[in-house]
């Protein structure tokens, strides 16, 4: 059963392999089903068995590199030293250096969700699951090693990190510096800063100052609001008693 | 970690902005005032290095740069330069892997058998990082990102910033001077390079040269073998013997005019860093980011104008030689004459001063630095301030070996000068 796990898997990396390449080659239209499977060495309805859609081969090829950088941070003995931000940012970068050697794939896949429109970015969302589990699992620990303090809408934060990475691979796919070096930078700064929002305790300062407008302030005028919500359907009911009599 | 470099232009741009607002606003002062202009000076370099201070990186090299290569620069400057050796940005440890994988094309892990992802030691516009392979300690140099990149835009701002001390002069020539320099010192390939011209062709056992590893290098990392000594400071703490800073002294000054003389190249930045106190009275000499080649004519001409001004050979005789050097500018007699006694020569004398006997002892010319500064001082309140194109080679050497002068000074040592009249009789 394992064996033909792990060779079930084998193959899956093999296809999407020959598929990016195809894709590549002449693009994501062009490219069918039927050529990749060729390449790949594999039947045809072995293809649609791994894949039903050219589509669903473009969110396994995403969640493939989250499992291979996943794997790669597993590999960093050390990595229990490195500092939240160390660690985030070495998932980052470890994703786009899986990415370098399709990087005119990955190009054709952003194009498609943000000019095209022929991908849905909210499918690519879907692809996250372990990116966002990662993220998470970091964040825990840095709150239990009391690196940072929990921050307020705790479990919205990993998904704010795939916003982000989303965003980085955006800016990636534009840079055109020598090998990168911007993206390197700008990654570099960006989470500095969210490293030191972090670590400034600034989001529970703001959302204690929420809280108490909150509290103080809409609590009152929405008990007024359903107070009131009361008296209108009241109003309502009489409405109704006078029109139908 | 939070030591982020601002790299976009703009932020640069603003940072610098902000200093030369300032400085308009302390010149306008002083002619208001009338006030004393020793401070104002002190004044405008506090502002120039409070701002490179906030653009960190390159910018720290370049005020290094800068002053070295800007006679006309008052000393409140230098002083402020030797307090930035140590604001080098951070590389973290996400960072480090990602730079050693792009660069060498493996993961840290993978390309040693150990890697230690804390720094050892910052180095030019990078930092040190220890590892092993095949039993073999290395000293492993990363450099930050996109430092080429913002050495081209903080050098403009530089250039723009600077022409208000030039008085209305030329310096292009000297701020090309320095961007080459710089782009030379972000090279990791050249500097491999001159490290291993050194290693093979210094000849000298006391002096240890670090092995540089081509396979494990590239422009922008660079691994050598480890070597064990301490940092000059921690070596004075340590109260050595007079005899240990003696044949230190010795060592240095020694191997500057050997390689001088011998290799016609020089390790031209007196940065006490790049000196480490080993076993054995034996003298590391690391970061090769700084190496000048001297050409034979020059060193011939350079050779006999010294020896001359040990002689005392008359004025107009020495000032002919400082014109071949280009060192002077073609001008009357007369005031060439006085352009020669009134800067060349106070420094000239300051030179040679350790030279005349056969031996120097600094620790009875304890003030031999205090004097350089106040000369240089002196030579800037004459209004020549010349920045004609003096002659680099000629700079450098006595640049570094004044810092040397100086360095020794620091240890109290003693030094003989055999061995360096005889390289310059044997010329």
């Amino acid at each position: 059963m394992k064996i033909s796990q792990s060779a079930k898997e084998k193959t899956k990396i093999k296809i999407l392999q020959s598929a990016v390449d195809l894709i590549i080659e002449k693009g994501f239209d062009n490219a069918s089903l039927r050529e990749m499977a060729k390449n790949a060495g594999v039947s045809n309805p072995t293809i649609y068995n791994y894949f039903p859609s050219k589509e669903k081969l473009l969110y396994a090829y995403i969640e493939q590199k989250h499992k291979e950088a996943v794997t790669t941070l597993q590999e960093i003995e050390d990595f229990h030293t490195y500092t939240l931000r160390e660690q985030v940012q070495t998932l980052i970068e470890t994703e786009l250096e899986l990415y370098l050697e399709d990087r005119e794939f990955i190009i054709q896949i952003a194009d498609m969700v943000f000019h095209s429109s022929g991908l849905k970015i909210g499918k690519l969302y879907e692809t996250n699951a372990l990116f966002v589990e990662t993220v998470e699992e970091m964040l825990n620990i840095a709150i239990e090693a009391e690196e940072i303090n929990p921050p307020p809408f705790k479990e919205h934060m990993p998904t704010l990190f795939w916003d982000y990475y989303i965003m980085v691979v955006a800016y990636w796919i534009k840079d055109d510096s020598e090998m990168f070096e911007n993206t390197t930078q700008f990654i570099d700064h960006s989470l500095g800063l969210a490293d030191a929002v972090l670590h400034s305790d600034i989001l529970n300062k703001a959302s204690d100052l929420g809280m108490f407008f909150f509290k103080t302030h809409m609590l009152n005028s929405l008990q007024n609001f359903a107070s009131k919500k009361d008296s209108f359907s009241k109003m309502k009911r009489k409405l109704g008693e006078v029109l139908h009599g | 970690m939070d030591n982020a470099l601002p790299t976009s232009k703009l932020s640069r741009g603003t940072v610098v902005g902000k200093a030369l607002l300032k400085i308009g606003a302390k010149k306008t002062k002083r002619f208001l005032s009338n006030g004393n202009k020793t401070k104002n000076h002190e004044e405008i370099a506090d502002i120039i290095f409070d701002a490179l201070g906030e653009l960190k990186g390159v910018s720290v090299k370049i005020a290094q740069q800068v002053a070295l290569g800007m006679p006309f620069l008052p000393p409140a400057y230098l002083e402020k330069i030797s307090k930035s050796f140590n604001a080098i940005p951070t590389i973290n440890k996400a960072l480090v892997r990602k730079i050693i994988k792009s660069e060498l094309h493996a993961y840290p892990q993978d390309a040693f058998d150990s890697f230690e992802m804390e720094a050892f030691a910052a180095a030019s516009l990078g930092q040190v990082h220890k590892a092993t392979k095949d039993g073999n300690a290395l000293a492993v140099k990363v450099q930050y990102p996109g430092i080429k990149k913002s050495i081209e835009s903080d050098m403009s701002l530089i250039h723009f910033g600077m022409k208000r001390f030039a008085k209305g002069q030329n310096i292009d020539h000297i701020i090309g001077e320095i961007e080459e320099r710089l782009y030379e010192e972000v090279d990791y390939i050249l500097e491999a390079k001159n490290c291993t011209f050194f290693r093979e062709n210094m000849n000298n056992s006391n002096i240890i040269i670090p092995k540089v590893y081509p396979a494990l290098s590239s422009e922008k990392v660079l691994t050598t073998s480890f070597l064990e000594g301490l940092d000059f400071e921690t070596y004075l703490l340590a109260n050595p013997s007079q005899k240990s800073r003696d044949a230190y002294a010795q060592l240095i000054f020694d191997s500057f005019f050997h390689a001088l003389y011998k290799l016609k190249s020089i390790h031209a930045d007196p940065n006490p860093g790049n000196f480490l106190f080993m076993q054995g009275g034996k003298l590391g000499l690391i970061d090769f980011g700084c190496v000048k080649k001297v050409e034979d004519d020059f060193l011939k001409q350079y050779n006999q104008l010294h020896l001359n001004l040990l002689e005392n050979e008359d004025d107009m005789s020495i000032i002919t030689q400082y014109l071949t050097l280009g060192m002077i500018e073609e001008q009357s007699e007369k005031e060439m004459l006085q352009f020669y006694r009134e800067v060349i020569k106070p420094l000239d004398t300051l030179y040679k001063e350790p030279l005349i006997d056969d031996s120097y002892d600094f620790k009875v010319h304890k003030d031999f630095s205090k004097r350089g500064f106040e000369m240089v001082f002196e030579v800037q309140q004459k209004q020549f301030h010349s920045v004609h194109k003096l002659n680099e080679q000629f700079l450098f050497i006595n640049r570094t070996l004044l810092g040397y002068y100086a360095l020794f000074e620091k240890m109290g040592a003693r030094i003989e000068t055999g061995y360096v009249k005889e390289l310059m009789k044997g010329m």
